[in-house]
């Protein structure tokens, strides 16, 4: 088995705050890893580490062996690496076909001058970029509303359009950041199946971070549990299940019963 | 990019260019501070005596003006661009009400041509202070109200560009309604520019200008009492909190409307107060007079780190006396003293985007 | 009934300070100028012993007392039941108010002028001719008197008038009637074709252009000037549009480009300081590339930084290549404050381009190409990168498009097309100088942007037309225009932030936005 993803030691930190502290792990390739923990418990700036929006302050993340640290965002995104938001970031005002081209840039090779002359090259990419994001449209069952502007879709839709354009510059591991947030049971059922079948269809390897004990349960194959910016526990659902310090992390001390409960408490 | 820390370790390209463009500079300072002061010395310590005062004078009123940008910018994010302008119409109420003294006759036995002015200067200047920081004060009162208030939460070009035709339409306005002339601040007597105390340095007299000093005191009495104002009273917390975020505080139970109505008017007396000076230490005023002092005091909050009042403060001293020490120093052309303080601003945003004290604003806003 | 009056107060009081503000900057007798122009009366006999000009004054206070009198008697928000009664007394309360202010300012203006005070030291406008036409010839206390009874009779109209022509339809809010006019433009049978099919739209190009190309040859010298600048003006629109309007950059220093552009075309082309006298068509490629690789050194440092600097620090640039063209160090190179002379100009096969008509064209030309251009950037990746680095700068990162250099190409691409405009304009002139290029030429280029529309092609022309172009055909105006551009920014911005002619998308960002307060930060580290 590759390894996709390993993180040693990876630590960053605010002022004084620890926010994520020196965490390992690793990460085969073409599995569906969960990253879960209660809320500020770093895994949005775990993400950020990788995906070189942050710098970390100490700590390697290695990406089929090559360091990330010291990439910026895009150079990230050319590795091969795609990620998308807690809360939607779609380009709002542009339309849902254009959001997926957008997502292409990093596969298009088209300088500005040849965009001027618009050789025949550019052309012909142009073309097969507009027919790979119809495709794409349809993978993730949009296939109707491409020139919808992005804003006017509906939830679920928007989850799927920015998975969508996630998967348009060809990643290999896709990092998604609680893609079923807000949205009720049966969308969320919908969305893993959806999930897997990113998985098991493109072949890619998928880091989920999420709080719907449900859906992490269901479709990890194995789970790291964050708190306060440590690693407290990683293994199998059902490990983690039974793992006490997860339960004391979840709920303080109390009712081990309830995880699902637990996860759905207001932030 | 709301939420990207700039990497630490990376040496990219830029940096390298940044070293050379450092390197170079650096050695042109050294070798023209050389060739001034060692190789061709070309003037006296008096000389250099006079530069500072001039520099400090002037620095002390870019100070206050670019306290006004820093209240504004650490509370709205913004660049109140018209800010130059309403220290040029500050400069005209001070004008008008001297004018206006003028023309009252006090005559006495000793002298029947006495005016108001010249029969109480301390009563007058205090009268020209008070019209002109409270028109201006009015001004950026009516300014926020009018054009910046409705754009609040607009994307950010959009009150950037209405403070820019805030800016214009001040400035053409004031064109039109008192022409295009500049005209002469009629200071009493006793203030009369360019005379003061000698000071003998280097053989010669130096003269500490009466107008000079008077700007610089007024300007850092005023500067203690806003320190004051913004550290120690209740609606200082406020801007405080507001500045920090503004929900919070709204649900804190601030009036966040009040708050930023108060900072605009608080910024609009500081710039009438320096339009004042301006008007009584230089003599000048016109529509235009506001434009350059504007730029250079936003180039001054910027240097300081913008958010930072007592940055702002210190940046507008270093500012001036730049802008007066430059030229000489380096041995160039006078003319070119606004290029200076230009430069300044792209070197500073070159190799120290946030100031040279630093700035407040919290990390994640940025 | 009492928040109805206390609105009409204040309608009264802000159309009291407008008229003031107008008599004040002189606008009262620019406006009767106009009107004399506009109904030719300028010899025509005396009415009850007002002259034309007193009398066209007084058509242009009572426009804006109608206004004020509409304004004023307007329904209030809490307001359910709406009596005529209420709306009359609100035209003559407001007209009242108006009246009293105005007229106050007669008196005093009226009386200090009697005494002989001459207060056109102070405010410049006020000349002694201007008082007396103010004050229709009379004493200040009759002329005082005509104006309160006359403007609080025009309230009272307006009042009147806002209610007879039917509220709904009357004072629907502007910037929906405006939609809805382009709304039924776009829905024409006519238009849609032409959007529809190719073809039509290809001929009905074809015909605008053959008719643009065909107006210069009917336009006499001057008008074919003005045409020129017009196009000069809609080149540096289209340019600063893609810095502006697709690239999200506010650029206030875009005369510097301007300017290297306009220099280099003199430096190398004039006899004078260099004696070089290059071909045209040599410098105008090296001024291009000269303002495109300023746009690019001055875009690496400060398009790292806050959007917000960017504007202050250009503004700076602007004034530092002024000051650099203007001051005396630098006269063997530049010319200095008296500028390069005898410029230049095009041949091409062996034909002189040197009269009006030849620089319209070859402007026509420019701006065609650019026009192109523009419109094959933002159809490509580098107009969708654009795009999405105005959208949401963090996500597009997260796209692969390294933002830097993206503002980078935007910055310098709007710098050549600048550079261009400098170079055909300092040609076509024979001469340029420092003034040329002073902060007046960027914010005229901010303004023909913004109030166009930010981000389409049709807006900037439209922009350009009508505020270069309009102010050349009414020539009385020419003192305010550049106020009018201050206000038209804030108007704009307030109004229409996306711009007389927005493109679609562009308008809906705008729109979306308004109410937002701050949107929250996700990936803030914890």
């Amino acid at each position: 088995m590759t390894i996709a993803l390993e993180t040693r030691a990876l630590t960053k930190q605010f002022g004084g705050l620890t926010a994520v502290d020196s965490v390992d792990l690793v990460i085969q390739e073409n599995a569906i890893f969960s990253v879960i923990g209660p809320n500020g418990a770093g895994k949005t700036t775990f993400y950020n580490c990788i995906t070189g929006f942050y710098e970390p302050d100490a700590g390697e993340a290695l990406f089929y062996g090559k360091s990330l640290v010291g990439l910026t965002p895009d150079q990230v995104t050319y590795r091969g690496i795609s990620r998308t938001y807690q809360n939607i970031r779609l380009f709002a005002n542009m339309s849902a076909i254009e959001n997926i081209l957008v997502g292409e840039h990093a596969c298009l090779r088209a300088s500005w001058l040849e965009a001027i002359i618009r050789t025949p090259r550019v052309i012909k990419e142009e073309k097969d970029a507009l027919e790979k994001a119809r495709q794409l449209l349809n993978f993730v069952g949009l296939n109707s509303l491409g020139d919808q502007l992005a804003r006017n879709l509906p939830y679920g839709a928007q989850r799927r359009l920015e998975i969508a354009r996630a998967l348009a510059s060809q990643p290999r591991l896709l990092l998604l950041d609680e893609p079923t947030a807000g949205m009720n049971p049966h969308e969320t059922t919908d969305m893993m199946h959806f999930i897997r079948r990113l998985r098991d269809e493109l072949s890619i390897t998928i880091l989920l971070i999420e709080h719907d004990m449900r859906v992490v349960m269901g479709i990890s194959e194995q789970i790291a549990v964050l708190d306060y910016g440590a690693k407290i526990a990683e293994g199998t659902p059902a490990e983690i299940q039974r793992n006490p310090r997860v339960i004391e992390a979840y709920l303080g001390s109390g009712a081990a019963s309830g995880l699902n409960d637990a996860a759905k408490q207001p932030a | 990019m709301p939420n990207v820390k700039p990497p630490a370790r990376r040496v990219t390209t830029y940096k390298i260019v940044q070293g050379i463009i450092g390197v170079v500079l650096a050695g042109y300072l050294i070798w023209r501070l050389f060739v001034v002061f060692i190789a061709n010395p070309s003037y006296g310590p008096d000389t250099w005596a006079r530069f500072a005062i001039a520099g400090l004078i002037l620095g002390s009123v870019y100070a206050l003006v670019a306290i006004g940008y820093t209240l504004v910018y650490g509370i709205l994010r913004m660049i109140n661009f018209a800010h130059g302008d309403i220290m040029m119409i500050g400069a005209f109420g001070g004008y008008f009400v001297f004018e206006a003294l003028k023309s009252i006759p006090t005559p006495t036995l000793a002298d029947p041509e006495l005016t108001f002015l010249n029969a109480h200067p301390v009563l007058s200047v205090i009268a020209a202070f008070i019209v002109g920081v409270s028109i201006a004060a009015l001004s950026g009162y009516f300014l926020e109200k009018i054009a910046y208030r409705p754009l609040r939460g607009a994307p950010r070009l959009v009150p950037l560009i209405s403070a820019i035709g805030a800016s214009i339409f001040l400035e053409n306005a004031a064109q039109l309604l008192f022409g295009a002339q500049r005209r002469d601040y009629a200071n009493p007597i006793v203030l009369t520019r360019g005379e003061g105390w000698g000071i003998p340095i280097g053989g010669s007299n130096v003269i500490l200008t009466y107008t000079g000093v008077l700007t610089v005191v007024i300007s850092t009495l005023i500067m203690i009492a806003l320190y004051l104002l913004v550290m120690r009273t209740r609606l200082g917390r406020s801007m405080r909190a507001v500045s920090e975020n503004k929900q919070v505080a709204a649900l804190m139970g601030i009036d966040v409307d009040g708050v930023i109505s108060r900072t605009f008017i608080i910024s609009g007396a500081l710039a009438g107060a320096a339009g004042v000076m301006w008007g009584i230490h230089l003599g000048l005023v016109y529509h235009f007079v506001g434009f350059i002092p504007g730029i250079k005091a936003f180039t001054a909050a910027v240097l300081g780190g913008i958010g930072n009042i007592p940055g702002a403060m210190i940046g507008g001293l270093f500012l001036g006396l730049v802008e007066s020490l430059g030229p000489a120093g380096l041995g160039i052309n006078f003319q070119l003293k606004d290029v200076i303080a230009f430069g300044i601003l792209v070197l500073v945003l070159i190799f120290r985007p946030t100031g040279i004290i630093g700035e407040v604003l919290t990390e994640e806003k940025v | 009934m009492k928040k109805q009056l206390r609105h009409a107060v204040n309608a009264g009081g802000i159309f009291g300070i407008i008229t003031i503000f107008l008599f004040l900057i002189g606008f009262t007798g620019t406006a009767a100028d106009l009107f004399s122009d506009l109904f030719r009366n300028k010899n025509a006999a005396p009415f009850l012993s007002l002259n034309p000009q007193m009398l066209n004054m007084l058509i242009f206070l009572g426009l804006i007392g109608l206004w004020a009198g509409a304004y004023g008697s307007r329904k209030s928000k809490s307001q359910t039941d709406d009596p005529w009664g209420a709306a009359l007394i609100g035209g003559l309360t407001a007209g009242l108010v108006h009246g009293l202010l105005v007229s106050g300012l007669a008196l005093l203006v009226g009386t200090l002028n009697l005494r002989g005070v001459r207060i056109n030291v102070y405010l410049s406008e006020l000349l002694p001719d201007a008082i007396k036409l103010f004050l229709v010839g009379k004493s200040p206390l009759q002329g005082a008197t005509v104006h309160i009874v006359f403007l609080t009779l025009t309230g009272f109209l307006g009042g009147l008038l806002s209610r007879g022509v039917g509220r709904g339809s009357w004072r629907v809010r502007s910037g929906a009637a405006w939609n809805s006019i382009l709304e039924k433009i776009s829905q024409q049978s006519i238009v849609k074709q032409v959007r529809g099919s190719r073809n039509t739209r290809y001929v009905v190009y074809g015909i605008l252009l053959l008719l643009v190309f065909l107006l210069p040859l009917r336009a006499g010298p001057y008008w074919n000037y003005t045409i020129g600048t017009v196009g000069i003006y809609v080149l540096l629109g289209l340019g600063l549009n893609i810095v502006v309007g697709l690239a999200g950059l506010l650029d206030l220093g875009y005369v510097a480009f301007f300017a290297i552009g306009a220099y280099t075309m003199a430096l190398l082309t004039a006899p004078q300081p260099h004696h070089l006298m290059w071909s045209f068509w040599i410098a105008l490629p090296i001024g291009v590339l000269l303002a495109a690789l300023t746009g690019l050194l001055l875009g690496a440092p400060v398009l790292r930084m806050r959007g917000d600097y960017l504007a202050i620090v250009t503004l700076g640039f602007g004034e530092i290549i002024r000051i650099l063209s203007k001051s005396d160090a630098l006269t063997p190179f530049t010319g200095g404050p008296s500028g390069v002379k005898a410029i230049g100009f095009p041949t091409l096969f062996g034909k002189p381009f040197n009269s009006g008509v030849d620089f319209v064209y070859l402007i026509f030309l420019a701006v065609l190409l650019i026009i192109f251009v523009t419109n094959r950037l933002q159809n490509s990746r580098v107009g969708r990168a654009w795009e999405a680095m105005r959208e949401d700068e963090t996500v597009s990162r997260a796209m692969g498009i390294n933002t830097l250099t993206q503002k980078l190409l935007a910055f310098a691409i709007g710098a050549a097309f600048a550079g261009l405009g400098g170079a055909l304009f300092a040609s076509r002139n024979v001469f340029t100088g420092p003034e040329d290029h002073n902060l007046m030429v960027s914010i005229n280029v901010v303004a023909v942007v913004i109030v166009g529309g930010m981000g389409n092609i049709p807006g900037v022309i439209a922009g350009a037309l009508m505020l270069k172009g309009l102010p050349e055909v009414l020539r009385q105006l020419e003192d305010y225009r550049v106020m009018v551009f201050g206000a038209l920014l804030i108007v704009m911005m307030l109004w229409r932030p996306a711009g007389m002619i927005p493109s679609a998308r562009r308008k809906m960002e705008v729109e979306k936005d308004k109410g937002v307060i701050e949107t929250p930060d996700e990936g803030r580290g914890k």
